[in-house]
C-alpha cells in the first residue's frame, strides 16, 4: 500500500478552493465552500464503498466545522474544537496547548517546575523544518539548552578525567550530547513524533518534517578555508586547530553541506538512514529545547540538576573508546616525560606455550612498580596490551566518581574550592 | 601458573630483547615513589635563590623551562628540510613578560590567579618543543565552553537592541507572551559567535601583548598569519578562561570573561 502523503492531500484540497490560500479570516464564509462535491471525494480517502456513493457537504453555518481536514464531518465528527483554519497553519497555536493531555502528561513526567508554562513546553517541541518562525520554533531554546548540555558535560568531564586525551574527550561528549544520545533520551521520556505538522496535531507530539529544510542549531565553530581539500582529499584536520574551528565534538563545520542535507527531499516509502537521521536530530533538539526552556524560566540550578540527572547519570564506558598505535613506544615516553625508571615487561606466568591457546601474563614495571598487566596469546600480544593498560591507568585516572564541578561554585555558601588537577597533556606517540 | 624455571640463552636474549628500547642514561633515573622534580606551583613569588641552593645535584628546574632529558632524540635529524631558516624560532623564555601580560590581560591581580606552572601552560601551544612540554588543547577546550555560554548569557540579559519592529506573522497568530521568552528571541538577532568572533578575539589578544609571549612553533616564521597565528592566539585564550575556571571556580571564570574579555570587545 502506497504510503499517504498528507502534504499532497492538503495541497489537493488547497488546490480545490480556489483563492483560499489567501482568504483572510474577514472573508465571507460562502467563498470557502465554492468546492464541489466530487473534487472534494476525490481528495478524501474513502472507508468504504458505500461512501463514495453518497458525498455530503458538511452543514454551514456551524462554527466547529470551519476546518477542512478531508473527512465528512457528518459521518466523523471532529473529536475536538480546533480554531479556525488550524490545518493552514503550520504548528498548533499556543492556546492549544493548555487542552493537551498528552503535553501535561510530558511536563508532569518530567517533574518540569510550575514556572515552565505549558505553552513554552508545546514550543520545544516544533522543529525548525515544521514551522520556520523563530517565534514559534524551538531553534532558541535548542541553541541555550545545547550551549548548557555541552558546558555541564564538559566540566564534568575535564574534573572527572583530568587526564583524557584530547580525541577521546571528543568522544565522550558526542557520546554524552550528541545527537544520537539526546535522540534516545527523549525517546526515554516517552516523547513521540506526528507523522507530519500542521496546526491540527496535538501540541504533546514532536513535530518536524522530513520534506522541508530547518535551520540548524549552530555553535561555535567557522568554515576552514581548505574545506574543499578536506573534503576531496581527507585531509586530517588537526587536533588542536579543532578547538578554534569545529565544533563541540570536533567535527568539521560545513554550511554548504549542512543546507544541501537539510533541503533534500526524501521520498521514500519506508524511509532510509537519512530520515533516521533528520528524526534523530529533531530528536535532540527537543531535547536540548526542553534544558533551554528550563533554563530560560526556572533559572540555572533547575536546569543542571536537569541535566545532571538525566545526561550526565548515563554510563559511558571510556576505556573503550582508547585506540593505540604503538603502546610501548607511548609509554616509553611517558615514563621519560615523568620522569619515571624506564618501562620493562617481565612475564608473570604463562601456560600452554606449545600447545595451540597459550596464555601469558606480562607485567609491566617501573623499577619496582608494576603500570600495568594483561594476558594475550602470545608474548608480543600480552605486552602489548600490558601496555595498553598501564596507559589506560594514566590516561583514565579520576579523583573519584562525585567530583566537585566549577559551576557548583555558582551556589550560595558554597565551600571553598580546591583547585582541580591539569594535566599538562597526553604523549604524543603516533 | 609458575614461570619456566628453565633459563636458556634464547629464552634470556628474548627477555633482553623484550626491554622496552631505551638507550643508557647517564644520571640514574629516580624511583617511582620519590618526589619528582619538584613543581614551581605553590609560590607563585618566583624565587631566585631557592632554585639555586640545591646541593651538589641536578639543578631544580621548573618543568615548565626545560625538556625532559631522556625525551631528546640522538641530537640530529635524518629529517631533509626544505628551508633551514624556517627552522629557527624563538620564544619567550622570561617570567616577568608573562606576569606582565597576564596583568594586562586580568588586571593587578592576574600574575597571582594561577601557578606558574599552569600560567605557562595556558600560553604553550601543541607545537611548541614536539609537545614534550605540555600543551593548552584541553585547557583551550574548556574555555571555549565557558566563553559560548557566558556570552549566550551575556545576550539574555542584556537589554535587547531596539530593532525593526519585527515583520507579522504570515498567518496571523500572536506567540505566547511571557517575560523570561524575551529573553531567549534576543538570540535571533545576535549570535555568541558574532559577539566574540576569532578575529575580535585575535585583536584583543595581540593588544594585551599574547603573541609576544606564546610558545608555539610556526611553520613560516615569515608569515605567522598564514602559519596559524589566529588559532594559536585564540587557543591561548580560550586556554587562560579555562585554567582560571578550573584553578577557582566559575564565579570567578565569569567575571573574569565579562569584565575583560567581552566588556573590551564592546558587548
Amino acid at each position: 500500500m502506497k504510503r499517504l502523503r498528507l502534504d499532497q492531500w492538503t495541497g489537493q484540497l488547497l488546490l480545490a478552493r480556489p483563492g483560499a490560500a489567501s482568504v483572510s479570516a474577514s472573508a465571507p464564509r460562502a467563498v470557502l465552500r465554492s468546492t464541489t462535491p466530487l473534487s472534494r471525494c476525490a481528495a478524501v480517502r474513502c472507508q468504504s464503498t458505500a461512501a463514495a456513493a453518497s458525498p455530503s457537504i458538511p452543514a454551514q453555518g456551524t462554527p466547529e466545522d470551519e476546518y477542512i481536514d478531508g473527512t465528512d464531518h457528518a459521518r466523523f465528527p471532529p473529536l475536538e474544537n480546533l480554531p479556525p483554519r488550524a490545518t493552514s497553519m503550520p504548528s498548533p497555536p499556543p492556546s492549544r496547548a493548555l487542552e493537551s493531555a498528552k503535553l501535561a502528561a510530558l511536563h508532569a513526567r518530567l517533574a518540569l517546575p510550575e514556572k515552565l508554562p505549558l505553552q513554552t513546553l508545546a514550543r520545544a517541541l516544533v522543529d525548525a523544518s515544521a514551522d520556520p518562525s523563530p517565534d514559534f520554533n524551538n531553534s532558541t531554546l535548542a541553541f541555550v539548552g545545547q550551549s548548557l548540555i555541552h558546558y555541564h558535560v564538559g566540566e564534568y568531564l575535564m574534573c572527572r578525567y583530568p587526564r583524557l586525551p584530547m580525541d577521546i574527550l571528543y568522544a565522550a561528549m558526542k557520546g554524552y550530547a550528541g545527537h544520537t544520545t539526546l535522540h534516545h533520551v527523549a525517546r526515554s521520556w516517552g516523547v513521540e513524533h506526528a507523522a507530519a505538522p500542521g496546526g491540527e496535531v496535538d501540541p504533546g507530539l514532536l513535530q518536524f518534517s522530513m520534506h522541508k529544510p530547518g535551520d540548524a542549531i549552530t555553535g561555535f565553530g567557522y568554515q576552514r578555508a581548505e574545506l574543499k581539500y578536506l573534503r576531496k582529499y581527507n585531509w586530517r584536520h588537526s587536533i588542536s586547530s579543532r578547538i578554534v574551528f569545529d565544533d563541540d565534538f570536533g567535527e568539521i563545520v560545513d554550511p554548504e553541506a549542512q543546507r544541501e542535507t537539510l533541503g533534500r527531499r526524501t521520498d521514500t516509502q519506508y524511509g532510509d538512514a537519512f530520515t533516521r537521521s533528520l528524526a534523530e536530530r529533531a530528536y535532540a533538539n527537543c531535547t536540548r529545547a526542553v534544558v533551554g526552556a528550563l533554563y530560560t524560566h526556572a533559572g540555572r540550578e533547575p536546569a543542571k540538576a536537569f541535566v545532571r540527572a538525566h545526561i550526565l547519570s548515563r554510563h559511558l564506558d571510556l576505556s573503550q573508546l582508547f585506540a593505540f598505535k604503538k603502546p610501548a613506544k607511548e609509554l616509553s615516553l611517558l615514563c621519560a616525560r615523568e620522569d619515571f625508571e624506564p618501562p620493562v615487561a617481565r612475564l608473570l606466568s604463562e601456560t600452554g606455550r606449545l600447545s595451540r591457546t597459550p596464555v601469558f601474563v606480562v607485567g609491566i614495571f617501573s623499577g619496582k612498580d608494576k603500570l600495568g598487566e594483561a594476558a594475550g596469546p602470545s608474548l608480543e600480544h600480552a605486552r602489548a596490551k600490558a601496555a595498553m593498560n598501564a596507559l589506560k591507568s594514566w590516561y583514565l585516572y579520576s579523583p573519584g566518581e562525585h567530583v566537585r564541578v566549577p559551576s557548583d561554585m555558582l551556589a550560595e555558601e558554597a565551600k571553598p574550592w580546591e583547585p582541580v588537577h591539569i594535566d599538562v597533556g597526553e604523549i604524543i606517540g603516533r | 601458573m609458575a614461570p619456566n624455571p628453565s633459563r636458556t640463552v634464547i629464552s634470556a636474549t628474548s627477555q633482553a630483547l623484550r626491554r622496552c628500547a631505551c638507550p643508557a642514561q647517564p644520571a640514574a633515573p629516580r624511583r617511582l615513589m620519590q618526589a619528582t622534580r619538584p613543581l614551581s606551583s605553590s609560590s607563585t613569588a618566583r624565587s631566585p635563590e631557592a632554585s639555586e641552593s640545591a646541593t651538589g645535584q641536578q639543578q631544580e628546574r621548573p618543568r615548565w623551562s626545560y625538556t625532559p632529558e631522556r625525551m631528546k632524540g640522538p641530537g640530529f635529524s635524518i629529517n631533509p628540510v626544505k628551508n633551514p631558516s624556517r627552522t629557527i624560532w624563538h620564544n619567550n623564555e622570561d617570567p616577568a613578560k608573562l606576569d606582565a601580560m597576564y596583568n594586562r590581560l586580568l588586571g593587578s591581580k592576574g600574575p597571582d590567579m594561577l601557578p606558574d606552572e599552569i600560567k605557562w601552560l595556558a600560553v604553550t601551544h601543541k607545537s611548541f618543543d614536539q609537545g614534550r612540554r605540555g600543551f593548552n588543547t584541553r585547557l583551550a577546550y574548556f574555555g571555549r565552553l565557558i566563553l559560548s555560554l557566558e556570552t549566550t548569557r551575556h545576550i539574555m540579559i542584556s537589554p535587547a537592541p531596539a530593532r525593526d519592529p519585527p515583520s507579522p506573522d504570515e498567518f496571523g497568530r500572536e506567540p505566547f507572551q511571557h517575560p523570561a521568552l524575551v529573553n531567549i528571541d534576543k538570540l535571533q538577532t545576535r549570535q555568541p559567535q558574532d559577539i566574540v568572533s576569532k578575529e575580535k578575539l585575535t585583536k584583543l589578544a595581540i593588544e594585551v601583548g599574547l603573541p609576544e609571549v606564546v610558545r608555539w612553533k610556526p611553520k613560516m616564521p615569515e608569515n605567522l598569519e598564514a602559519s596559524g597565528l589566529t588559532v594559536v592566539l585564540n587557543t591561548s585564550l580560550f586556554a587562560i578562561i579555562g585554567a582560571i575556571s578550573l584553578q577557582h571556580g566559575a564565579e570567578v571564570a565569569q567575571k573574569i570573561v565579562r569584565e575583560k574579555i567581552l566588556r573590551r570587545l564592546g558587548a
